[in-house]
């Protein structure tokens, strides 16, 4: 189940148009999951890892994939090789991830760009590496290319995620 | 032999990689009698899932257990990441044996070389769906090792791997295969692209029974063009007899004539009646079609009555005569 849980207001019959679009590229129920607060002392831009790390009060079943949509701006990551553009962040493996969309206007007019970044760091959750093909969501979000797509999966990822998804424990 | 392991001293705790596995800790090193013959097993589990497997010690080197990368071996692979060194070979056979041998005996920078090399090939042509899953295995397996060696979430690894793979801003460049070409020229034969092997289509030279069909109408409508060109090549019989086709005449330059229009496909329209076009006469009226019309009578005879209608059914009894 994809839990999706908003840290801003945003529009409702969007948000029911944004989990009708996770719940055709995984095939796993999505729905909204009420919204939370950003932990007191954060400003913006938010740190991603930590906002991950502290944010209370979301309640989910093991196996459920917690996605985190703020309007707010996320930090770049100082990397050993360089510094990230984050518009997004998840733990690979695990079971939260955060979405900033504040590189994008709205969800209504930038709804496929959003989609597709949503579709990212939801297949990190379930263990999906970055692709070679520009047409899946999985290729790395910084390139130029990246936010002209469609938010769909190659074969080979739509595939693996249909795989851990079946292997899901519950 | 790999990397690390001349001198590899385990301990409980430590972290290790075993090939084509990822990264593991040493759980437990204890002596079991097997077989009558008591052996130190290194008991490994894996960080990732918790499997657990349990090696002699002697056989470690040899199966390429080795210690975790340091942080500056990972420097290392990003700057070999970084350059444009690496070519795939374009022979498959080739590169699946290289890719296995950097797999399981490369290291830390044989991971990197499977990663890179594959990365360019997808720059020519996708890669196929064995290859793509040896990428995926070869990039989990550098991802979890750069992970372990910095200390770092594996998000934050792959991130750091990516950003020298594929630079933000700029989309990836178009590779052709001459850039794959090897620069000594000896590139193998069984690669089979361009040409096939310098055999060009004009001159493949076929038996004269396997030829195509087109071919032979083409040529029975040129038979009496034929006919002179065979008492032409009869006479030079000294010369080598050549396979296939005879090639044919190409109309002498030096007569000035128009070049013969290109033949027609298909079948050639009908002979026209003779005469009809030199007289300027009309030209006869279509046939039409259906049933001809009837003669009319002449003009000057009486109209004839016009027949009774036939009765239908049955017809009449015969009356008996009255006289008997």
């Amino acid at each position: 189940m994809i839990r999706v849980v908003t840290l801003d207001p945003f529009d409702d019959k969007q948000l029911a148009k944004f989990n009708r679009t996770l719940y055709t590229a995984f095939g796993v129920g999505s729905e909204h999951s009420g919204s939370a607060e950003v932990p007191a002392g954060m400003s913006e831009p938010l740190d991603a890892e930590k906002l991950l790390e502290e944010v209370k009060g979301i309640r989910a079943y093991k196996d459920d994939k917690v996605l985190l949509l703020t309007s707010r701006k996320l930090k770049d990551r100082d990397l050993p090789s360089g510094k990230a553009p984050t518009s997004g962040f998840a733990r690979y493996g695990k079971d939260r991830a955060v979405l900033s969309i504040a590189p994008f206007k709205d969800l209504e007019k930038d709804f496929k760009p959003i989609a597709r970044h949503a579709l990212h760091q939801l297949g990190t959750l379930w263990e999906l590496h970055h692709c070679l093909d520009p047409r899946c969501s999985m290729y790395p979000p910084w390139t130029p290319s990246f936010n002209q797509g469609d938010h769909i999966f190659c074969t080979f990822c739509r595939e693996k995620s249909e795989q851990k998804i079946r292997l899901a424990k519950s | 032999m790999p990397e690390g392991s001349a001198a590899l001293q385990l301990q409980v705790g430590d972290r290790v990689v075993y090939p084509n596995q990822g990264v593991c800790r040493v759980a437990a090193i204890d002596v079991k009698e097997v077989a009558g013959q008591s052996l130190t097993f290194v008991t490994m589990r894996r960080e990732e899932d918790g499997a657990v497997v349990m090696v002699p010690q002697g056989k470690i080197i040899s199966i390429g257990v080795r210690k975790v990368a340091s942080p500056s071996d990972v420097e290392e692979i990003y700057s070999f990441l970084r350059s444009d060194s690496d070519k795939a070979d374009l022979d498959w056979k080739q590169r699946a044996r290289t890719n296995l041998d950097r797999m399981t005996q490369g290291g830390i920078l044989g991971l990197a070389e499977v990663v890179k090399g594959l990365q360019v090939l997808s720059e020519l042509r996708p890669l196929p769906t064995k290859e793509r899953e040896l990428y995926d295995n070869a990039r989990h397996l550098l991802v979890s090792e750069v992970a372990a060696a910095l200390g770092t979430a594996e998000a934050n690894a792959e991130d750091s791997i990516d950003i020298v793979l594929f630079p933000p801003g700029k989309e990836r460049p178009k590779r052709t295969a001459a850039e794959f070409a090897r620069p000594g020229g000896d590139e193998d034969d069984m690669d089979l692209d361009g040409d096939l092997m310098g055999l060009e289509g004009g001159e493949l030279d076929l038996p004269s029974d396997e030829e195509p069909q087109a071919e032979s109408e083409s040529e029975e409508e040129s038979s009496e063009e034929g006919a002179e060109e065979e008492g032409g090549e009869e006479s030079s019989e000294d010369a080598p007899k050549k396979r296939g086709r005879p090639p044919k005449a190409k109309p002498a330059e030096g007569e000035g004539g128009e070049p013969a229009a290109p033949k027609k496909r298909g079948r050639p329209p009908k002979p026209k009646p003779e005469g009809v076009a030199a007289e300027g006469a009309e030209p006869a009226a279509p046939k039409k079609r259906g049933r001809p019309p009837k003669a009319r009578p002449p003009e000057g005879a009486a109209p004839a009555e016009p027949a009774a209608p036939k009765k239908r059914g049955r017809p009449p009894k015969a009356k008996p005569a009255e006289d008997e």
